[in-house]
């Protein structure tokens, strides 16, 4: 019995693995074909649509925008978020329980009523279609995944080890710098990686913002399937696919992803 | 008077104080315990002292400086912490090490200080490892170091044995005491164990809902607690009610008590150690002299825990608490015997005021 159960379990993760994890396989086949239109198989294999990718100009901008974006939105969360999960873990202040969820609320809104409401504010200030209007757009969405993770890795830190350290005769700045910042170090790659990511791969609120000046990769890739059905977009999602592969292998490498989200 | 606390109090918000009105002094090389049930204000009190709470009024003065203002870092304590708080991230000599980088101390120094710190509490093999490699006992020997090597003015340990086994207990706890009074280290133990206290403290305070109830040697808070609640705390022992008599005797039932310092008027809360109490069979005890109460009761349960008898007898004045060394030839009274429980005067504890609780 405990046999057949185990085999059974097995059986049910392979098939929800499969189930989640085809379609993403599936792109990387497809991303060969050297058909001119999506097929299932191929009728032949070539290396074409990446070539066509690289000559792609719009879509090359797009991510060199996506990633200039990214980067920028990461480097502003952490910056934001740290000193925020500080206060909002370390510091008693009268309403300190109604911010924090004010703060994380966010990730409660479907991204459509957020879009559209920072749209209809943006518009009024010349923000849409611009660089920093994406940026701030972004970090409505980031900042409350970056501060989640980061007052969980806080709020679990060891008992009163930022205590001894004072006792010892570290000020505050230095027990911050000494223990507490490399206690979270792992919460700080995780928030990083997860701000870089939804960032990178965000749609609806990019798609409101950066209007059509402003070329953000996921709104070209959009706007493409619209109109063309070629295998073009599955080299643009095999390469999302192993960019993204890469930065879970960096940070499971620099501290277990496992760890650093769930911590 | 090396440490001295004055009228020391600590509120949050409306609630009533954690501790209020609480004042002593420590001499130079003292060992002080805070005793108390928990939520009885001992660990804000030691948490004022090292800083990591604000006093809301009150003073607290080392070597004649007022520090009460002074952030924790200024402050020059030693704590060690009931979860030893060790930097995880840093390996046994970097924890100890770190007070002396935070003092600047020389880096050769350094060094020199970590390693006989560390041979001090018998862990020089270590200091390359991590926390998390070190049994409980051991982490407990560096959470020590660490707070000796920076040579505090005051050591604060706070329930430093409770996360400990039995055996390690008690070997710990004459550890500390060895180490404490070789460097004639003034210091604060915090427990809520009163063997733990009794057994290495000089002076002993005994907290009870933020307030000081009695502070004495251990000889002092068992033999002559102030308060029923410091002579329930420190011990077993016995509670009966009686009346005062004019003549300084109290009537308990249908007998008569003498007290060593009588006198009263009204109700009376009487209290005696169980294995204070001799037990002999009905009838072979004279009456009871100035020195001697005698009452009468009957055995009605035994209960053997290997080096003890416990009886719990019926007199007319209540139930008592009697407990007898075993021997290997005793032979026990039984449930049902007659008996006479007798006592010394002295062993007699009187409450007049208190007999509400």
């Amino acid at each position: 019995m405990p046999k057949i159960s185990r085999g059974f379990h097995a059986l049910c993760i392979a098939s929800i693995m499969t189930f989640l994890l085809a379609p993403v396989i599936l792109v990387f086949p497809i991303s060969f074909s050297a058909d001119a239109y999506v097929a299932w198989p191929p009728s032949a294999w070539s290396t074409r649509w990446y070539v066509a990718l690289l000559h792609n100009e719009e879509m090359v901008t797009a991510f060199r925008n996506s990633l200039i974006i990214a980067a920028c939105v990461t480097a502003i969360t952490l910056i934001v978020a740290m000193p925020a999960a500080v206060a909002l873990t370390r510091w008693n202040f009268l309403g300190r329980d109604a911010l924090t969820s004010l703060f994380t609320a966010p990730l409660l809104l479907p991204s459509i009523v957020l879009g559209l409401a920072i749209l209809v504010i943006f518009a009024g200030y010349g923000l849409v279609g611009s660089w920093p209007g994406v940026i701030i757009g972004h970090l409505v969405i980031t900042l409350p995944y970056a501060l989640r993770v980061l007052i969980t890795g806080l709020s679990t830190m060891p008992a009163f080890v930022e205590d001894a350290a004072g006792t010892l005769g570290a000020d505050p700045w230095r027990v911050f710098r000494r223990i507490t910042l490399p206690l979270m170090t792992p919460a700080l790659v995780a928030s990083a990686a997860l701000a870089f990511i939804v960032s990178f791969d965000e749609v609806v609120i990019s798609l409101f913002i950066a209007g059509t000046q402003l070329k953000l990769l996921p709104v070209s890739l959009y706007h493409y399937v619209e109109s063309w059905t070629d295998p073009l977009v599955a080299a643009v999602s095999a390469l999302l696919v192993l960019g993204t592969l890469g930065i879970v292998l960096i940070v499971e490498r620099a501290i277990g992803f496992g760890k650093a989200v769930s911590k | 008077m090396y440490l001295e606390v004055e009228s020391l109090e600590k509120r949050y918000g409306h609630f009533a104080p954690s501790v209020s009105d609480l004042s002593f002094s420590l001499g130079q090389g003292e060992l002080l315990g805070l005793l108390g049930p928990s939520g009885c204000g001992k660990t804000t009190t030691l948490r004022m002292i090292s800083g990591l709470v604000q006093a809301t009024s009150g003073k607290i003065k080392v070597g004649g400086q007022d520090v009460t203002r002074l952030p924790t870092y200024r402050r020059n304590m030693g704590v060690m912490f009931q979860s030893y708080a060790l930097f995880p991230h840093m390996t046994i000599a970097e924890n100890v090490a770190f007070g002396l980088q935070m003092r600047k101390a020389r880096h050769a120094d350094i060094a020199k200080r970590v390693e006989s710190a560390l041979a001090m509490v018998h862990l020089s093999g270590v200091a390359e490892r991590k926390p998390r490699e070190l049994s409980g006992g051991q982490q407990q020997r560096v959470a020590l170091a660490r707070a000796l090597v920076i040579e505090p003015d005051i050591l604060l340990l706070d329930e430093p044995l409770s996360n400990l086994d039995a055996k390690l207990r008690d070997n710990m706890r004459g550890e500390i005491r060895d180490i404490q009074q070789r460097l004639r280290m003034t210091t604060v133990f915090v427990t809520h164990d009163q063997t733990e206290a009794m057994a290495i403290c000089d002076r002993i305070i005994v907290m009870n809902r933020g307030k000081l109830e009695q502070i004495g040697t251990p000889h002092d808070i068992y033999e002559n607690p102030a308060t029923p609640m410091v002579a329930e705390f420190v011990g077993r022992i016995n509670r009966l009610e009686g009346q005062w008599r004019s003549d300084g005797a109290i009537a308990v039932g249908d007998s008569l008590l003498q007290v060593k310092d009588g006198g009263g008027t009204g109700r009376v809360l009487i209290m005696i150690r169980p294995h204070r109490i001799d037990l002999g069979a009905w009838g072979t005890a004279s009456a009871g002299s100035a020195e001697e109460n005698t009452i009468a009761g009957t055995i009605r349960h035994v209960t053997y825990v290997g080096d003890t008898f416990q009886y719990e007898v019926a007199t007319t004045g209540g139930l008592l608490q009697v407990e007898k060394a075993t021997s290997s030839m005793a032979d026990p009274f039984q449930p049902g015997d007659a008996v006479t429980l007798r006592w010394k005067t002295r062993d007699t504890l009187t409450f007049s005021t208190e007999i509400a609780g």
